[in-house]
């Protein structure tokens, strides 16, 4: 993929649940090879927009390109390019870990040796190598390292991870970071939803904030924020990202006297 | 003990069950009917105690009428409870329960309430309050004594159902623990067949058997409610006695919980024999196949229920092999009677055990369907492989069922067998057909953990059952009406039935594979319990 070239190109996306809009004519291109955070208060419609974007939703209208070709949930070829780690983390709890990473990686068309050799790879560096349990029996922690191994298996070219760095403990977070740096460095492409807004600002290069119903109020770089520059919106500098996303999503402060 | 925080909680479970009606603008009409029905059910119910109590008391045996009709609500509450899992419902888990502010001693009271307030346990109640209010009406017996001796019953009832259901659960949960539960409930199925022509031919084993089950609750509470002075005090004390020891075992085992057998271990197991078989179907749907394979088969309500399928078909063709005819128990096996029986009940025996998952393939997944629509495959590669799975694991039981008739079904026939192996067939293809369409048009969120218990959905139910029973008896129906239909002279019919079995399922098959996708969101919603 041509870093230069959009990894992925969402044109007027809206997402109707009967009469709710869910999401509201979105468009956003994301760079290959970039980092990009897709941030947005509770129910603004993100991870919609992710289910949109991987073949879980139909969209209701408006066109979705992934590696430059049209996305529908029909479209096999592309998910085999593609790595999600849903909200939901998507676990069969009867399975094993390496149980559920064989599976996944067989289906997404990796040989038996070569799924083998990635999974005890896999289940060693993220320290899941207590094989008497099953996943119903993992802490959230550790379903949520399931999850992440789930979605690289196949080293896809573009990764969505909704929430990917919740329950997962310093050091997990430290090496997924590390990770997905090197991911990024291939030209691969990162696509992350998060509420630490710390993290996506520290790890991300790009950001998209969304809200209700879904709709985007800003898209820019972020990388200025890393070298003490501002971000100027509205007539104002915002130094960090959280003033930033606030002020677009709209402070909310209500006193509680017996709180 | 904070009684108005067991109030809200035993409250809060009637909200949750009208809440659920909420969501669907026609559940909630469905509801009140529901209700009105059980209302007149009631009514009804308790007429029914009550007429029992007129046959009492004009027969002037009233004790032996009062043990038959509460000796047997006894052992029908506890079977409705745990084979079916009415009134079993467990809305609150201790664990949950937790979050309130309450003591150990309330939280299981509170469970116990919200559990013995369940609409199934009222027609119980309703039966026996029938029969007792009609003995006190129509005869001349102390109504304290009778209401006393009801509701000490009702309780052991409840219990013992609740001790049995927790058994049965904890039995089920470990490995071994399905195949012993199937010889136990294999021995509990054949006991009655065994024992009838025993009683029948002498009655003293009779009288002996008497003797016995005069020391259960409902002859205890029978005695209470018909006999004078010491004797209904026995009754009484005896009952409670059996109350007590139901409440002792059941803290005992509430206070113990299941212990966890696994140790740590961190080595690989690969080439399972589901990946191995998983291979037949290549490399795209092998894996899906072998997936489905581990999901059914780990799964403790799955392997009870698979391990009972076998007894549970040889008991009903054995105790319905004299259909509609009045036959003494004692009579002699006829071959041709068992075989009509035989051929109504193998209809099932490749769908009772995978039953659950057929009629809901996805219930059970829970948010892991979100992981079929990743997947680089068409989206109902899951939802075929699935059904494949299904049929796969029910067909095997098909060729034992088969063998086992050859040396139990009489002086050998082939005719018969193959007019077996087509019936078994065309339940298969039947019942696992109309299976897609609940699946898809009726899905329910299921618990995958919990060994007890109802939790399919009404359409479900109604495949399971109405399939069940309809297989059962058609035979018999036509062997009345139309005899020629399931003579082995005939043996031919059968085969275009097996066919026509398969064109459905076939056809169930393209059409909801096709119809997938776009019920997928509906779909999603209900089995992340979203929408109920």
């Amino acid at each position: 993929m041509n870093p230069h070239s959009d990894a992925i190109r969402v044109t007027n996306l809206m997402k109707k649940y009967g009469q709710t809009l869910a999401v509201e004519n979105l468009s956003l291109n994301v760079r290959a090879g970039s980092m990009f955070g897709f941030l947005g208060p509770n129910g603004s419609g993100k991870s919609t927009t992710i289910g949109c974007l991987t073949g879980l939703l139909d969209p209701s209208g408006g066109s979705v390109e992934i590696l430059g070709q049209s996305f529908t949930t029909e479209s096999a070829d592309l998910k085999r390019r593609m790595g999600v780690m849903p909200e939901t983390l998507g676990l069969f709890d009867p399975l094993y870990a390496h149980e559920f990473l064989g599976f996944v990686g067989r289906m997404f068309g990796l040989d038996e040796a070569v799924t083998r050799k990635r999974v005890t790879e896999l289940l060693a560096a993220l320290e899941l190598t207590d094989t008497s349990k099953t996943l119903s029996e993992y802490s959230t922690g550790m379903r949520k390292r399931v999850a992440f191994a789930a979605a690289v298996i196949h080293a896809p070219e573009v990764l969505f991870l909704d929430e990917p760095f919740e329950s997962i403990d310093p050091a997990g977070v430290a090496l997924m970071k590390q990770w997905l740096r090197r991911f990024t460095e291939q030209g691969r492409t990162v696509f992350i939803t998060s509420h630490v807004l710390e993290t996506v600002e520290r790890l991300c290069t790009e950001v998209a904030i969304v809200t209700k119903p879904g709709k985007l109020v800003w898209q820019g770089d972020i990388t200025v924020l890393a070298n003490e520059g501002a971000i100027q919106y509205d007539g104002r500098e915002f130094r960090a990202l959280e003033p930033l996303f606030l002020h677009l999503t709209g402070e909310r402060y209500t006193d509680l006297n017996w709180l | 003990m904070n009684l108005n925080n067991v109030g809200l909680l035993v409250r809060l479970r009637y909200k949750l069950m009208w809440a659920k009606t909420r969501s669907r603008n026609g559940k909630i009409v469905l509801f009140v009917l529901g209700y009105l029905f059980l209302t007149l059910i009631l009514i009804l119910l308790a007429a029914g105690g009550l007429g029992a109590a007129v046959l009492a008391i004009r027969s002037g045996k009233a004790e032996i009428v009062a043990e038959a009709v509460l000796g047997a609500l006894y052992v029908q509450a506890v079977f409705a409870t745990v084979m079916l899992g009415f009134g079993m419902s467990a809305v609150f888990t201790d664990g949950e329960l937790r979050r309130y502010p309450l003591t150990l001693r309330e939280r299981r009271i509170t469970r116990h309430l919200i559990g013995i307030a369940d609409p199934f346990w009222f027609l119980i109640l309703a039966l026996e309050l029938g029969l007792g209010v009609g003995l006190c009406v129509l005869g001349d017996f102390h109504i304290a004594l009778v209401l006393v001796a009801i509701l000490l019953l009702f309780l052991s009832n409840y219990l013992l159902a609740r001790v049995v259901s927790l058994a049965i659960e904890r039995l089920a949960s470990r490995k071994s623990g399905s195949a012993l539960l199937m010889v136990l409930v294999m021995c509990l199925a054949f006991l009655p067949g065994l024992l009838a022509p025993a009683l029948a031919k002498n009655k003293a084993n009779l009288a002996e058997l008497l003797g016995v089950l005069r020391w259960t609750p409902p002859f205890g509470a029978a005695a209470a409610m018909t006999q004078p002075g010491m004797a209904a005090l026995s009754g009484l004390v005896l009952v409670g006695c059996w109350l007590l020891a139901f409440a002792a075992i059941l803290a005992y085992m509430e206070q113990r919980p299941p212990r966890t057998q696994a140790a740590q271990n961190s080595a690989l197991k690969w080439d399972s024999a589901f990946d191995q078989v998983g291979a037949f179907f290549g490399p795209r749907n092998g894996p899906l196949m072998a997936f489905w394979l581990r999901f059914y088969t780990r799964n403790n309500r799955f392997r009870a229920l698979y391990g009972l399928s076998l007894p549970l078909i040889a008991f009903l063709a054995f105790n319905f092999r004299n259909g509609f005819a009045r036959r003494s128990v004692s009579a002699p096996v006829d071959p041709n009677r068992l075989f009509i029986s035989a051929l109504g009940a193998i209809f099932t025996v490749s769908f009772f055990g995978i039953s659950r998952f057929a009629v809901n393939q996805y219930g059970y997944a829970g948010g892991a369907f979100r992981r079929f629509f990743l997947l680089p495959t068409d989206p109902a590669a899951s939802m075929r492989a699935g059904s494949y799975a299904s049929m796969l694991v029910g067909s095997v039981l098909i060729p034992v069922a088969l063998l086992l008739w050859i040396p139990f079904g009489g002086p050998f026939d082939a005719r018969k067998l193959a007019m077996l192996a087509c019936s078994a067939v065309t339940g298969l293809l039947l019942l696992n057909g109309a299976g897609l369409w609940v699946t898809l048009y009726n899905p329910r969120k299921g618990s995958y953990t919990a060994a007890m218990g109802n939790d399919m959905s009404l359409m479900g139910n109604i495949i399971v059952i109405v399939g069940m029973l309809g297989a059962l008896f058609t035979p018999q129906i036509l062997a009345r009406v139309l005899p020629a239909a399931v003579s082995p002279e005939n043996w031919w019919d059968m085969p275009p039935l097996a066919a026509a079995a398969f064109l459905f399922y076939v056809v169930s098959l393209r059409a909801t594979t096709t119809l997938f996708p776009s019920k997928r969101e509906a779909l999603l919603a209900v089995v992340e319990g979203r929408v109920k």
